[in-house]
């Protein structure tokens, strides 16, 4: 897997999405966003997936970091993580970066990446509001 | 392709299977609150007081209370297990179908290991059967308990959830078999069901010989009466009603037609009395703390009609 940090460096960002396009408004939602747009912090290519965990009855949030982690992503921006994908992002390496902003189009949100506006969430964090619904 | 008709005919012959040939009666009724459980308990106690061997089973197992109006100490501790799936590293060949066949997506194959449990498991088993390998082992993980406490003629069989376990059926069908398996100790098994009328309710009632559904005369208790009436209906399991708290300033009648309306009776009234109300507050059951009592004497003419219908 492809060591990467925050500014800078190249990666593989998942960033959860309403619509399928760049320019399309991030969805703060992990497991129920409609698309993840996986970007390439270096050429912003990007990749638009259909989330299908997104009709789950249960388990949502693993099911959408499998796909994340099948499509090989290294890090993913997302409004807030449940603690069950915050667990399988965690088991499959990939970093986690929270609270992005809701005004903001996929684009701006990963071109803010790109300056370190967003810090990454400690594997071992453990937030009060991600305790167990 | 089996008709529907033959799969339905199927399920009830099923689920009236019994694998004793103890009487085995459910208390039930839909709505929460009624006074099932001290029906039930009272009941049970009544047909001990007659001389007869009664188990009685709490399977309400996320709110277990039984023990609690019978003032018992519980014993006999046994844990209920759930299968939950182990993964071989050297058999796994990362297909994945096990995490496709996961109804609960419990299941995560991160990109560089096999497949791990992450989610909530209710053991299933479907991973086990797709698994081309045999890369897949049944572990276990505890999920509940159920105890076994026996006062003079009475034997109650409780279950409780682990707390942070979702599923309850476990533990009632541990229940189930517990008491099924000493069966032949007893002249008769009753069951208190969970109110509702949602799997637990319908899974507790398997095989039983009749149903008695308590009830009030208030609007909320004839619409759950009407519920569960409906469900006893579609397994078709015979059912009697009991109306507790009958002198409420309800509408007695509207129990009375859905009664008639589901082709049974209501086979006992149960008016308020203060006798109940001291000995719900005392944690006995009314028939030992005032036998004398007019609702004592109206639990003693249920366990007598209840006897005669289901003992001899």
């Amino acid at each position: 897997m492809a060591s990467a940090t925050v500014k800078g460096e190249h990666m593989k960002l998942c960033v959860t999405s309403t619509d399928s396009r760049l320019d399309s408004k991030v969805d703060q939602r992990f497991g129920r966003a409609p698309y993840f747009i996986i970007v390439d912090t270096e050429t912003m290519s990007t990749e638009s997936v259909k989330n299908e965990a997104i009709t789950a009855e249960q388990g949502a949030g693993i099911k959408a970091a499998q796909t994340v982690c099948n499509r090989s992503a290294d890090a993913v921006l997302t409004g807030f993580l449940g603690p069950k994908a915050f667990n399988a992002l965690v088991s499959s390496k990939i970093k986690i970066f929270e609270n992005v902003s809701s005004d903001d189009t996929v684009r701006e949100a990963v071109e803010k990446f790109k300056t370190g506006a967003y810090k990454e969430t400690p594997a071992d964090s453990i937030k009060p509001r991600r305790g167990h619904h | 392709m089996i008709s529907e008709k033959l799969m339905h005919t199927k399920i009830i012959t099923t689920f009236h299977h019994k694998e004793f040939s103890t009487p085995l009666i459910g208390i039930t009724g839909g709505k929460g609150g009624v006074g099932k459980t001290t029906v039930a308990v009272n009941i049970a106690c009544s047909i001990a007081a007659k001389g007869y061997r009664v188990a009685m089973v709490d399977a309400d197992v996320d709110a277990p209370n039984a023990a609690i109006l019978m003032g018992l100490k519980l014993e006999l501790p046994e844990t209920v297990s759930s299968m939950i799936p182990i993964f071989d590293n050297a058999r796994c060949v990362r297909c994945a179908k096990c995490i496709a066949v996961c109804r609960r997506n419990a299941i995560l194959m991160p990109i560089d290991s096999i497949p791990m449990l992450i989610g909530e498991c209710n053991g299933c088993e479907a991973c086990t059967l797709v698994c081309p390998s045999e890369a897949i082992t049944k572990g276990s993980k505890p999920v509940g308990r159920t105890w076994m406490t026996t006062a003079g003629n009475i034997t109650l069989y409780t279950g409780e959830l682990l707390t942070g376990s979702e599923e309850s059926s476990f533990v009632v069908t541990a229940l189930r078999e517990r008491a099924a398996k000493d069966a032949e100790n007893f002249d008769i098994i009753i069951v208190d069901t969970a109110p509702g009328t949602h799997c637990n309710v319908i899974n507790a009632l398997r095989g039983v010989d009749m149903a008695y559904a308590v009830t009030e005369p208030t609007p909320l208790g004839a619409h759950d009466l009407e519920l569960i009436m409906k469900a006893m209906g579609i397994f078709e399991i015979k059912t009697r009603i009991i109306l507790n708290r009958s002198d409420l300033p309800g509408r007695p009648v509207e129990i009375h037609n859905i009664a008639s309306t589901h082709h049974t009776f209501v086979m006992e009234s149960i008016p308020m009395h203060e006798s109940i109300e001291k000995s719900y507050a005392e944690g006995k059951p009314v028939i030992s703390a005032f036998p004398e009592s007019p609702t004592a004497n109206i639990f003693l003419k249920i366990a007598d009609s209840i006897i005669k219908e289901h003992i001899r």
